[in-house]
This record gives C-alpha cells, sequence and structure tokens, in this order.
C-alpha cells in the first residue's frame, strides 16, 4: 500500500484494548451489582473478580499507546487542560474522551484494588483494615464502573465518526459496532481467565459452580455475537444504499475490495461466525439435555481467543479502511 | 469597505427590530440580490454567527494555470516546509484517448474554510480560526501532533511537521498578509492565475471576481463552507469517471498518492 497512514498501529491496539477493558469491566460491575441473587449464583464474585482485575490494564496500556502516538506526547494533558479551566469540554471528541480515560482508568483501578487479597499481601493486621474498607466502597465503585465503562466502548466509535471527510466511520452504526464488540471481547477475556484460572480440588460443588457461570458467560457471548452480526449487516446496508462517499468508501470492504480478503476471514469467520456456532452447539446441547456445561478444554480456550482475534482484525480494518477512503471526487 | 458595513449593520439592525417572517424572507432576498455571487449565503446568515468582518481568500483562475509549480516552490521555501510534505501543491489531471485528450490543473492549498472541520475537533484548542481576518492557524505552542484535524480535513490541507511534530499548514503567509504583502505563491504566480484579498471589502479585486464569474468551491457538500475559490473547475475524478474513460491524477502530495 502506497499509502501514509496518520493514525496506524497505536490506534487500532488502543481501540481494540480499550474496548476489551472496558467491556470487561462494566460486565464485572453489573454481575457484582446484581450480586449472588443472580445467574451466576455464588460464582458471582470471582466473575466480577476477573472483570475487575482484567479491567483497567488494557485501558491504561491503550491510552499510553495513544499518548505515544502524539506528535509531542510529552504535552498529552493538553487535550484535557489547555481550554478547560475556561471554557470547559470543547466540540471535540478527544476532549472529552481525554477526562473520560483519565476518570476510567483511575475509578477502575480503585474498583480492581478493592478485590485484592490484602491480608496475603500486608499481612492480618493491616490487611483485615483495608479488606473492610474494600468491601464497603466496592458496590459504589461498581456502581459507577457501569455507566463509564460502557461510555469507554461508545467513546472509542465516537472518536472516529465525528469527521464528515472520513466516511466508513461518519456512521452511528459505528458506536453500536464497537459497543457491542467491546462486550462481546471483554466477556471473552472474562470466560478465558475464568477457564485458565479455574483450578478442580475435586469438589462437586465448586466445579458446578464453574460450569454454570460459563454457561451463563457463554450464553452472553452467543447474544451478542449475534447482535454484532446484525449491527454489521447495518454498517454494510447504511452505506451500500446510500450515494456518494460512504457508498463509495464500503466498496473497500465489499468483495473485490483491499481489505475485504482480511475482513471477512477475520472478522466474519475467525470472530464472529466460528465461535457462534461452536458456542450455540455447546450452550443448546447443554440447555436441550440438561446437566453440566461440558465443553472440552480447547474449544473454552479456542472460542474467547477467536473472539478476541475478530475483535482486533475489526478495529484494524476499521482503522486502516477509513484512513485510505474518503470523499469522491473534487 | 466601511461603507458596506455600516450598510449592513443597518439591515441587521432593522431586521432585528422589524422582526416577522415576512419582513424577514423579503429583507434577505434584497440581500441575495445585493451580494450576488458565492458569499450570498453567509452574507445573509452573518447576522447570528461571529462571521469574521475580514475573510481573506483567494480566487484561482484555472483557465490561466500553465502547471508550472512554481507556487509549491515558493511555498516550500517561504514556509521552510520539510522534504515528503507540502502546505502547497499542483494536482495533475489527464483524461481522453488520442487525439481527444486534455490535461488540466488544480493548485491545492489549505481552504480557509468558514466551518472548519479542523477546528471542530481539535482537543486542545490549538487550531482556530483567526477572527481579524478569518485565516484558521494551529498554535505551536499547545498543539500536541494527534493528528485528528489531519484526518477530518477534507482537502487532505494538513500534515505532521516532521521536523517540529505538530500540526502543519498553509496559513496564506499569515506573516507576509499582516504586513500588506500578498501570500508568497500569489506572489510568485507565472499567470497571475491566484488572487488574493478580503472577499468581504467590495472594492477588492477578489470580491469583483467572485461576483462576475462563475465559481466553484472543492467538496462542498462536506459543508465546510471553503474560501478558496476556482474558475474553470473540471471536477474529473479517477472515481467518479463515465465508464470507459480515461482518467489519471497525479497530485504531488508527497507520500499521498490518492486524493483525500
Amino acid at each position: 500500500m502506497d499509502h501514509h497512514f496518520m493514525w496506524s498501529w497505536p490506534i487500532y491496539w488502543y481501540l481494540f484494548l480499550a474496548g476489551v477493558g472496558a467491556g470487561a469491566m462494566a460486565v464485572s460491575a453489573l454481575i457484582y451489582i446484581r450480586g449472588p441473587g443472580g445467574n451466576y449464583g455464588k460464582h458471582y464474585y470471582t466473575i466480577a473478580k476477573y472483570g475487575a482485575l482484567i479491567g483497567p490494564l488494557p485501558i491504561i496500556i491503550g491510552t499510553g499507546f495513544l499518548i505515544f502516538e502524539l506528535g509531542r506526547p510529552y504535552r498529552a494533558f493538553n487535550i484535557m487542560t489547555s481550554n478547560f479551566w475556561y471554557k470547559g469540554f470543547n466540540e471535540s471528541p478527544m476532549n472529552f474522551g481525554g477526562w473520560l480515560l483519565f476518570v476510567v482508568g483511575a475509578v477502575g483501578a480503585f474498583y480492581a484494588l478493592t478485590f485484592f487479597d490484602w491480608e496475603k499481601i500486608l499481612g492480618e493486621k493491616p490487611g483485615a483494615l483495608l479488606v473492610k474498607w474494600s468491601d464497603s466502597i466496592r458496590k459504589p465503585l461498581a456502581g459507577a464502573i457501569a455507566p463509564l465503562g460502557i461510555a469507554t466502548a461508545i467513546y472509542t466509535a465516537m472518536l472516529l465518526g465525528a469527521m464528515p471527510a472520513r466516511p466508513l466511520w461518519n456512521t452511528p452504526v459505528l458506536w453500536m459496532l464497537f459497543t457491542v464488540s467491546a462486550f462481546s471481547t471483554g466477556i471473552a477475556a472474562i470466560m478465558l481467565a475464568n477457564r485458565i484460572f479455574h483450578k478442580s480440588d475435586g469438589d462437586a460443588e465448586q466445579d458446578g459452580q464453574f460450569h454454570n457461570s460459563s454457561y451463563w458467560l457463554t450464553m452472553s457471548d452467543v447474544i451478542l455475537i449475534s447482535t454484532e452480526l446484525v449491527v454489521i449487516a447495518l454498517f454494510f446496508m447504511f452505506a451500500y444504499v446510500t450515494v456518494l462517499d460512504a457508498s463509495f468508501a464500503i466498496q473497500i470492504l465489499l468483495p473485490g475490495g483491499e481489505l475485504a480478503p482480511l475482513f471477512w476471514t477475520g472478522v466474519i469467520f475467525i470472530g464472529l461466525l466460528f465461535p457462534l456456532v461452536f458456542e450455540s452447539f455447546f450452550v443448546i446441547r447443554t440447555k436441550k439435555n440438561g446437566g453440566h456445561f461440558h465443553v472440552p478444554y480447547l474449544f473454552e480456550i479456542a472460542m474467547p481467543l477467536a473472539v478476541l482475534v475478530g475483535g482486533f482484525i475489526l478495529r484494524y480494518v476499521i482503522v486502516i479502511g477509513g484512513q485510505l477512503t474518503g470523499p469522491v471526487g473534487l | 469597505m466601511t461603507d458596506a458595513h455600516d450598510d449592513n449593520n443597518d439591515r441587521r439592525q432593522f431586521l432585528k427590530t422589524a422582526g416577522g417572517a415576512a419582513v424577514g424572507v423579503a429583507a434577505s432576498g434584497l440581500a441575495l440580490t445585493q451580494t450576488q455571487g458565492a458569499r450570498a449565503k453567509t452574507e445573509q446568515g452573518s447576522e447570528d454567527t461571529n462571521e469574521p468582518k475580514v475573510q481573506y481568500g483567494m480566487v484561482i483562475d484555472l483557465r490561466r494555470c500553465i502547471g508550472c509549480q512554481a507556487c509549491s516552490v515558493a511555498c516550500k521555501a517561504e514556509a521552510d516546509v520539510p522534504l515528503g510534505v507540502n502546505r502547497s501543491w499542483v494536482e495533475y489531471t489527464e483524461k481522453g484517448q488520442y487525439p481527444n485528450t486534455g490535461r488540466s490543473f488544480l493548485p491545492r492549498l489549505c481552504n480557509q474554510c468558514s466551518e472548519p472541520d479542523c477546528v471542530r475537533v481539535c482537543p486542545t484548542g490549538a487550531t482556530y480560526k483567526r477572527p481579524q481576518d478569518g485565516i484558521v492557524v494551529v498554535d505551536q505552542g499547545v498543539c500536541i501532533g494527534c493528528l485528528y484535524c489531519a484526518l477530518a480535513c477534507p482537502y487532505g490541507a494538513r500534515f505532521l511537521n516532521p521536523v517540529t511534530r505538530f500540526a502543519d499548514k498553509c496559513d496564506f503567509c499569515i506573516h507576509r498578509v499582516s504586513k500588506g504583502l500578498v501570500p508568497s505563491c500569489v506572489n510568485t504566480c507565472q499567470g497571475r492565475a491566484r488572487v488574493f484579498g478580503d472577499i468581504n471589502d467590495p472594492n477588492s479585486e477578489i470580491h469583483k471576481l467572485l461576483a462576475k464569474n462563475p465559481v466553484s468551491v472543492l467538496r462542498e457538500h462536506i459543508g465546510t463552507d471553503p474560501n478558496v475559490f476556482y474558475i474553470g473547475l473540471d471536477s474529473t475524478d479517477e472515481q467518479t469517471k463515465q465508464p470507459g474513460q480515461y482518467v489519471r491524477v497525479t497530485t504531488h502530495k508527497g507520500p499521498q498518492k490518492k486524493r483525500g
């Protein structure tokens, strides 16, 4: 490609990582607020813990990439402060997004810290005090994290969508697409953690809880992936049925387009259809036959991994495709 | 110039005091007939916006452009633009089959839009439209080089300056213009194709050119309301060409081969 990209790897890595982090955080907070009465039963705390511990790190790393990508990284705080104190937010989504990422990173980090096993880290006496504090602030923090996580997921697409000069991005369908994908990849990350860190010690009740939680996680993922397929169809139809810029821009993803092979194999087949087919197979089997939700270990790793890979390729294709296309004519 | 503004102010005052839809429609119809040409829309709507009193603009008469790139060279020297990037460039469009062929030239620069998308997306407020002359500038002391503006510009007029590491673009040679000179590209233009001036001043050459000639702007549908106008613009493009038509565009812009 003889094209000069203004936004390259830091941006699509950031979009992916912030999506995973925001999705995992929001899911964790929602499950925690629902508490033991929900589908996850007593296992809710473990699932919420995985989400909370996964959440902030990708967001902070992704934001670090964003700062690295700047022409003048040491001026990064200008995004938030250069005109904030006397003018408030300006029209730029990046101005609002800078504050959002700052707040979400900080609140998310505190939320994650409340799940730490402080008694083990600091010893009995100081640890017990921290655990007491953690227990008391965890729920209010979860209440803040749920909307903040959703806002971060939406913001990743809002950043791209604010420019009429980039017709592939300038559509509200992209907001939906990135939000659904953020939740789907966030749940996939929790599924991976749930599988990898589960150690069976022969306790039937604990194993039952683990299987039950992975059943509900997989079920949510099936619903989200189906939604994502519908949103992608909308994304295509929106551009395809219109004239001028957007209809020209979408050609890059339609068969014959420059990025079409990557999009259709990477996003549609690996990222969506493969996990959808197998996840629905296992979920439906359990729902029909009853009993434990039993999935071969390999699939339990491969399915969420495929969702994550697909989510990354989606961000890559959109970021690169939006820069390869532009307004048509003069 | 001052007379015209007093005139305008009187009209605005009249509109404000009179009110009423019918009067408004009649008066705006009057305004339309009085200020012919491309600026009519803005003139009419300027009472509730902070439209700059002086709005520098440029008319490029493409019938007189010979594609010599003298403007590109003058710009490069004047603004000390690093290698690989350009503030000003000339695109060549070749079309047709022998013997019926043609080549047209399209000098490009920042359009100093009245509704600039780059200003709208700038998170720091580093880029803004100067109220005194309508030139869109980048404050080097605030810019962080995120390139949001460069992506939002429908004309591809912005780039990351590889030496200074902030967003850079044509500023109508602000250092020359503020001393009463014309921009370097206008000064050097061999065919006198470029005319620079205040488009709100009824006595300026550019105002008269805009009033008397059919002019067009680039990518009007994006809604940026550009202040660089072209006379005799050929809108032939590789993407929107007729089936079977031969069109080749050479942008001379630097690393980016495609338009936009």
